[in-house]
């Protein structure tokens, strides 16, 4: 039998409230730099979230963007990015078989603001609403750009769907079903309605004015949510034996990944749950917990959220936990949702491939239930990395852990 | 009256597309390149702008020109 083809990451592409590459993304995160803001001051509490800055018109004619959401344009943009990446700029040029490309996309809820246009829209409502809303026209829009036509499928699992996307991905090219996948996810609900149901739901982070930037506090004591966040991030996966051939740049290796569900409750997470896709991840690296030094943590500084992690982790990694470095980049950047697991994987890589870790920001009072190493601010060096988890745990009890290991 | 400029205003508006690009008699599908989606957007923001409600017999029309028959037709028929 022959063994299982290893994964290579030779992509990276994002549309991130830090930017649009990803060595600016992760220059701003080592820097601590919040893209949290104040957003729609018309509500009746305050709401913040991270936004992007999007020129759509770098990626579209005004043509082409009818009946084109804005989750759907950030997730052309950043699929389009990652296979420039890769020194894949046309598919059809590249000799690949376009038959055996596909597109892994996550997408949690689709197109927000189509949605929301069609309510407050006093009864007009447009005609492209439907193919504008619905949560697989972010991958069909890559497919159609790309020229992809192959498996093109969409991966809705709440906050871990590109996360699950990902995983889903690397089966595909390990199984050799596909010779590159282009997979990752796009989210984009910062509109009015949305934000006041996450209000409602008592999940965001409460801020004092003029406060917004630091609202965030993963695993701190003083931990009262998340800010949400949009974008969009995408990686290209294909064997490593693939892209050494073609002499591609691997940013990391896809080694391993776990997926699970607790089985408990729909929105409670479970820390037996989160371990079981935790153990399962380093089983199939092949790694001990020991090995692995770097996690970025779901962390989405909700009470029970981090706490829940923080025992999952410690189930897991025993008396290694503290050799686990830890920051949830969501204080930085928000909560990305169904494109949180993708973004975040871009920056799991580039920790492990720069050997220097994001800080986990604004915890300055530690919560003992939630003790971990957690990454402080100005002590990113990591000389020693070898390999490196990014943790996603849905709403609905799915949990998806990737583990990359440096190329 | 004849609605036809105010259509290659909105048309350019709405899509880019200058009026000196497309023949009024010429197809949108095939040299405006609006597909069907483009289209029933476009019939949608004309409805908006002129304040009228289109029949939904005008799926067969093809040419800036045609249409602009139409919109005459609507508007001409709306009550003062």
């Amino acid at each position: 039998m022959n063994t299982p083809s290893e994964v290579a990451v030779t992509g990276l592409g994002v549309v991130a409230p830090h930017g649009d590459h990803p060595d600016t993304l992760f220059e701003a995160l080592l820097q601590g730099r919040s893209a949290i803001a104040p957003v729609f001051p018309e509500l009746p509490k305050p709401a913040a979230a991270a936004t992007v800055a999007f020129d759509e018109s770098r990626w579209f004619t005004k043509l082409q963007l009818a009946g084109v959401d804005r989750v759907s344009q950030l997730a052309v943009a950043a699929a389009d990015l990652a296979m420039r990446d890769a020194g894949i700029p046309a598919l059809a040029d590249s000799g690949l078989d376009a038959q055996r490309v596909g597109v892994y996309g996550g997408c949690g809820m689709g197109g927000a603001a189509a949605l929301e246009a069609a309510y407050r829209g006093n009864g007009r409502v447009s005609p492209l609403t439907i193919p504008a809303f619905m949560p697989n026209a972010p991958a069909a829009h890559v497919s159609m750009r790309q020229g992809v036509q192959g498996p093109v499928l969409t991966y809705s699992v709440a906050c871990a769907s590109s996360s699950v996307a990902i995983a889903e991905a690397a089966k595909a090219i390990q199984r050799g079903e596909v010779d590159l996948a282009i997979a990752g996810g796009s989210e984009a609900l910062i509109v009015p309605g949305v934000v006041l149901a996450w209000q409602a739901m008592m999940t965001l982070a409460g801020f004092q004015p003029g406060e917004a930037a630091r609202a965030v506090r993963p695993f701190a004591a003083d931990r009262s949510g998340f800010a949400l966040g949009e974008g969009a991030a995408f990686v290209v996966l294909e064997s490593a034996e693939r892209a050494r051939r073609r002499g591609a740049r691997i940013h990391a290796l896809l080694a391993g990944w776990g997926l699970s569900s607790d089985a408990t409750h729909l929105t409670k997470p479970d820390a037996p749950g989160q371990a079981r896709a935790l153990r399962s991840a380093l089983r199939q690296a092949g790694l001990a917990p020991r090995d692995v030094g770097y996690c970025n943590a779901h962390g989405t500084a909700t009470r029970i959220g981090d706490a829940v992690e923080r025992n999952a982790l410690a189930a897991v990694w025993g008396d290694d936990l503290d050799g686990l470095r830890t920051s949830s980049t969501k204080a930085l950047h928000g909560h990305l949702l169904g494109g949180a697991g993708a973004l975040e994987a871009v920056i799991t890589i580039l920790a492990l491939r720069e050997r220097r870790l994001p800080p986990n920001v604004n915890g300055g009072q530690a919560d003992p239930d939630c003790a971990l190493n957690l990454v402080a601010a100005g002590d990113a060096d990591a000389p020693a990395l070898e390999a490196a988890i990014s943790n996603s745990f849905a709403f609905g009890g799915t949990n998806s852990v990737l583990l990359f290991r440096r190329a | 009256m004849s609605s036809l400029k105010e259509l290659q205003d909105l048309i350019q508006e709405k899509y880019g597309i200058e009026p000196s690009t497309l023949d009024p008699h010429a197809s949108m599908r095939e040299k405006g390149g609006l597909d069907s989606l483009a289209l029933a957007e476009f019939l949608f923001a004309i409805e908006d702008h002129f304040g009228i409600t289109m029949p939904d017999e005008d799926a067969n029309i093809d040419t800036l020109a045609e249409l602009a028959v139409l919109v005459d037709k609507v508007r001409a028929a709306k009550p003062a």
